[in-house]
């Protein structure tokens, strides 16, 4: 397995990184306004963005420095530009009716955090010798990313909030991809993150559509099609 | 055991006693300034207990040995306390190995728990309230501060605050990694939500919806002296702690000479305003909540505690 | 000669999606449409039967390998059908003006199903996969009705999730590849089935797991089903022909392809155990709704979940049979679906109602159409002599020798289905409740040709199973034994 090696320095400056994005993601799990979470999100993007070109640095890929320019082009700024704009058109504001409170949902994260380390530490366990805790690092957070994600697409009903929390799925992928393998084919990354851009327009006008069409964006109303 | 150290630890117990009310009267003193008001004067605190201690004792009629044996009790819970913390010398003294970092919150809370029975005994309306919302804000909050104390041991793979210090001030490494950052913003949290500053209620006495104040509203007189002191000296603990344990553990004397134990009063002093203008600055820039709101920064603190423990563990 | 094919089956979608959208008049668009997809078909005909050896073009980002070709065929085929049934169903939707423009996505839609099974790049493979849903959600939402429009957004939220999960799995099969292949490599499927022997068993399991739930979602696979119903019930009727025809083959074929490298892995027996648990589930919960339904485009798309199951269970008892009953079983369930869908969308029209209780008197108005739509209901539920019943019956006697449990439930379902499904037929062709007359145009000669053109080949290929199409089996078996998709 060739697993990064970093010098203790670098290893440390990415822990930091990547347990930075986790609180932001924490951040936006226990928040009620939209355009905190949208800035917490675009704040994560700027903060992968910064992983990539360190390793880009560090594991002399140089193509990793183009990446890291276009996520915080297209992560950073262009994506919390359009969901501000569709948030403005739709006139929501925060959740006005919680599935599930914000301080439950935190517990739930950590509980899913902790699930995440175990699994990490099965995989480091088969792997052999894991090389350096940032790799263990670099798997807990990316799976307890998925997990949170995972965790506001269930307990979060606003349209914007569903999308937000996709955005954290992709990120945390994101996020994992850029140190555990850095040498992922440019290509992939690259669409990657069109891709998500794409989504994002299409979202926004599905969302659209809902205000127009059924009326409302929250997920709750949505329930004309059972059985 | 020499008499140095004896006197060190009797110096030390006297530092928290008689400099505690001097940390209530700069919190309530600048609490007002920021709202730009004037403020009273800093050793108000000290005039206050004077005139408590003799004023007369007026005893509710429904009151039983509790009325009585809760303050004494919390007094000297809170004067046990120092003896086990560094507060002015960052080295054990003896009968510092009475108690570890659990048993010294164990000890804290113990003497809140009186207190809280107190307001129960004391039968009037005000104190049952009081009561009911202090447990229940304790139901939340002494479990996340178990984790964080837990974190603390993890961290330095001891339970004694000395050797936590020691690691602190020695290892910058782990000064800034990211377990102990979040420990210390865990137990901030927890440090504004034991001195009654979580921003769901106004701590002065004139509001309907006190929560810890409202326990002590039966008592009057030298009884009323001991239970302020003590909450004074639980706040002036709770801060040493922050300080000298986890964020600012510099300072301390480390020979215990009187010059050296002079110098860490003073500036245990100015360790502690500074906190003390953090916990002003929190607490003023931020509007009330509504009270079932208290469960947000509690989850926060446990999450931060949690993300605490794993972080150490990857360290 | 198969680049070339494969090659003409790419272009000729993109060049109607061109058109289309530089068009005006809703007549030509329907006619570039159909000559696309006629042109389409006609390259993907013979293209199974011409992929071997694989052949690998664009830079080694194109696979024209006999499975990927076999799945582009019955895609190619479902596109053709509902091209032509299209041209009647949306002269009835009176949305003139906007039909180029869902032409335009329509044809955009199914050139991003034939793409999908020929990348051969896992990674490109799930860029792939993620633009049909891109594309589809606008064809589900095209009608803009309230209904319309809360399926679409159901559809794009919980396959995006789903695809995120596929994609953490993709990413870390190429964490398990580096070992062999080091830090920079392609991932082409062939690559990763050559070192698969090499890969961690662990990493491996873990990564097949997130992929079978990630793809599994965009099949239909039960508990991810749950977009399904709702996507399939509201997009206008061809549209939902090509996606349960189409599209659910193209993501089934991923799983497909990482069971055979997880299993060179040595990853043991919980891939297959997994497949074949999400199979007998989809089963399970198709047979408990199609009891139980009301729409009638609702009890279609259960039925496919019910098929993706059976399809699933297929792979996953594994063997020459249970691979070979199960594309088998692809084709099949790719012409019968399409057929029941086109009914069932004349019939709404029709009777201007979705509730199938209101729907009496099938036979009797409409007798052409009523009759090939109830041979395609029998078929659809695995009666002899059509085509499913054929396929089933070889997944069956591969599951029996290796997994007699899983292989009785689906049996039981199997009949459990067949009931309940037939019943809903018996009470819309039998039961005269109703007086009030349905309208007759809705049903015409493009319509009757579509359904027609589905179910000849069915009862055709129930009769005769041919040797070419075994022998084809056969290898594609070979292939995924040896690990090298």
């Amino acid at each position: 397995m060739t697993l990064p090696h970093f010098p203790p320095l670098a290893a440390s400056f990415f822990g930091l990184l990547a347990i930075a994005s986790l609180l932001l993601a924490f951040v936006m799990l226990g928040s009620r306004w939209l355009r905190d979470y949208m800035y917490a999100f675009g704040l994560q993007s700027w903060l992968i963005a910064l992983i990539s070109a360190g390793i880009g640095h560090y594991e002399q890929v140089p193509e990793l420095y183009l990446v890291a320019l276009l996520t915080v082009l297209f992560r950073g700024l262009l994506l919390p530009y359009l969901i501000l704009r569709i948030l403005r058109r739709l006139h929501a504001d925060r959740e006005l009716h919680e599935i599930l409170q914000p301080a439950s949902a935190l517990v739930l994260g950590a509980a899913g955090v902790v699930l995440a380390l175990a699994v990490a530490y099965r995989i480091a366990d088969a792997l052999g010798d894991p090389g350096s805790p940032v790799i263990i690092l670099a798997l807990t957070v990316m799976l307890s990313m998925k997990l949170i994600g995972f965790l506001m697409l269930s307990i979060r009903h606003e349209a914007i909030s569903q999308i937000l929390g996709l955005m954290i799925l992709e990120n945390g992928i994101f996020l994992g991809s850029q140190i555990l393998i850095p040498g992922m084919p440019l290509l992939i990354e690259l669409v990657i993150l069109f891709d998500l851009l794409v989504a994002v327009a299409s979202f926004g006008v599905l969302a659209r559509y809902l205000m127009e069409h059924a009326g409302t964006t929250s997920s709750l109303q949505l329930r004309k099609l059972v059985g | 055991m020499s008499l140095r150290d004896i006197l060190l630890q009797i110096a030390q117990v006297a530092a928290v006693l008689l400099l505690s009310p001097l940390l209530q009267g700069f919190i309530h003193r600048y609490e007002e300034r920021v709202q730009r008001a004037r403020g009273p004067s800093l050793i108000q605190p000290y005039r206050d207990l004077w005139k408590l201690f003799h004023k007369e004792l007026v005893i509710p009629e429904g009151a039983s040995a509790i009325h009585f044996l809760a303050p004494v009790v919390a007094f000297t819970a809170m004067l046990i306390v120092p003896i086990l913390i560094p507060v002015l010398t960052n080295f054990p003294l003896p009968l510092s190995n009475m108690g570890d970092i659990l048993g010294g919150g164990l000890i804290l809370t113990l003497g809140g728990f009186f207190i809280t029975l107190a307001g129960l005994d004391s039968g009037s309306a005000y104190g049952g309230i009081g009561s009911s919302r202090s447990v229940m804000i304790t139901i939340l909050a002494e479990p996340t501060l178990i984790l964080v104390l837990v974190g603390i041991t993890l961290l330095a793979n001891s339970m004694l605050p000395f050797v936590v210090n020691h690691l602190l001030v020695g290892d910058l490494s782990v000064y800034w990694s990211p377990a102990h950052v979040f420990l210390v913003c865990a137990f901030f949290i927890l440090l504004l939500v034991e001195t009654d500053r979580m921003p769901i209620h106004s701590s002065t006495h004139i509001e309907v919806y006190m929560i810890e104040e409202a326990r002590i509203l039966e008592y009057s007189g030298p009884l009323l002296a001991l239970v302020r002191w003590a909450s004074a000296m639980k706040q002036f603990l709770l801060y040493t702690i922050f300080c000298n344990v986890l964020l600012l553990p510099w300072g301390l004397s480390i020979q215990g000479t009187v010059l050296g134990t002079l110098g860490a009063a003073v500036a245990v002093l100015g360790k502690l305003a500074l906190i003390a203008c953090l916990v002003i600055l929190v607490e003023t820039a931020q509007s009330r909540l509504r009270f079932y709101r208290y469960q947000e920064p509690l989850a926060a603190s446990f999450l931060l505690a949690a993300l605490a423990v794993i972080a150490n563990q990857i360290r | 000669m198969s680049l070339t094919l494969a090659a003409i089956v790419l272009i000729a979608p993109l060049v109607a999606v061109v058109g289309c959208l530089a068009l005006r008049s809703p007549r030509a668009a329907e006619m570039l449409n159909l000559a696309a997809s006629l042109v389409t078909a006609g390259a993907a005909l013979p293209l199974p039967f011409l992929a071997s050896p694989a052949q690998t073009g664009m830079d080694g980002y194109l696979l024209v390998d006999r499975l990927g070709a076999w799945v582009v065929l019955c895609a190619a085929l479902v596109y053709v059908t509902a091209s032509i049934y299209a041209i009647s169903y949306m002269r009835l939707l009176d949305e003139a003006p906007r039909l180029p423009r869902f032409y335009a996505l329509f044809a955009g839609f199914a050139w991003t199903t034939l793409t999908a099974p020929l990348m051969n790049d896992a990674g490109v493979y799930w860029i792939a996969v993620e633009l049909t849903t891109l594309v589809s959600t606008f064809l589900v939402g095209f009608e803009r009705a309230a209904e319309s429009v809360e399926a679409a957004w159901k559809y794009i939220i919980l396959v995006s999730a789903g695809l995120s999960l596929a994609l953490l799995g993709t990413v870390l099969f190429y964490w398990a590849g580096t070992v062999a292949l080091g830090p920079h490599y392609q991932m082409t499927w062939q690559a990763l089935g050559q070192v698969a022997s090499h890969l961690n068993p662990t990493l491996v399991t873990l990564a097949f797991l997130l992929v079978l739930v990630g793809y599994g979602t965009k099949v239909g696979l039960a508990p991810m089903h749950t977009w399904l119903p709702d996507a399939h019930s509201e997009g206008p009727a061809p549209v939902s022909a090509l996606l349960s025809g189409a599209l659910l083959n193209a993501a089934m074929i991923g799983i497909v392809r990482y069971l055979s490298i997880a299993e060179q892995a040595g990853a043991g027996s919980v891939p297959r155990v997994a497949l074949i648990a999400l199979g007998a589930l989809s089963l399970l919960v198709a047979a408990l709704f199609i009891v139980r339904q009301r729409g009638v485009k609702r009890l279609m798309a259960y039925s496919s979940v019910e098929h993706m199951g059976v399809i699933a269970l297929g792979f996953g008892f594994g063997g020459p049979l249970g691979v070979g009953g199960a594309l088998y079983h692809m084709l099949n369930h790719a012409l019968n679906k399409s057929l029941m869908f086109f009914g069932a969308g004349s019939m709404m029209r029709a009777y201007g109602t979705k509730d199938m209780t209101e729907i009496r008197g099938v036979g009797r108005h409409f007798p052409i159409a009523g009759a090939l739509w109830l041979a395609g209901a029998v078929a659809i539920t695995g009666a002899p002599p059509f085509g499913l019943f054929l396929s089933e019956l070889a997944i069956l006697r591969a599951g029996i020798t290796s997994n007699a449990w899983a292989a009785g439930l689906m049996l039981v379902l199997l009949v459990v289905i067949f009931a309940g499904f037939l019943n809903h037929f018996r009470v819309m062709y039998f039961d005269d409740a109703l007086a009030q007359a349905p309208k007759q145009k809705a049903v015409d000669g493009w319509s009757l040709t579509a359904m027609a053109l589905c179910l000849v080949p069915l009862l055709v290929l129930g009769l005769w199973w041919p040797a070419a199409f075994s022998s084809l089996f056969h290898e594609v078996y070979a292939t995924l034994s040896r690990g090298m998709p």
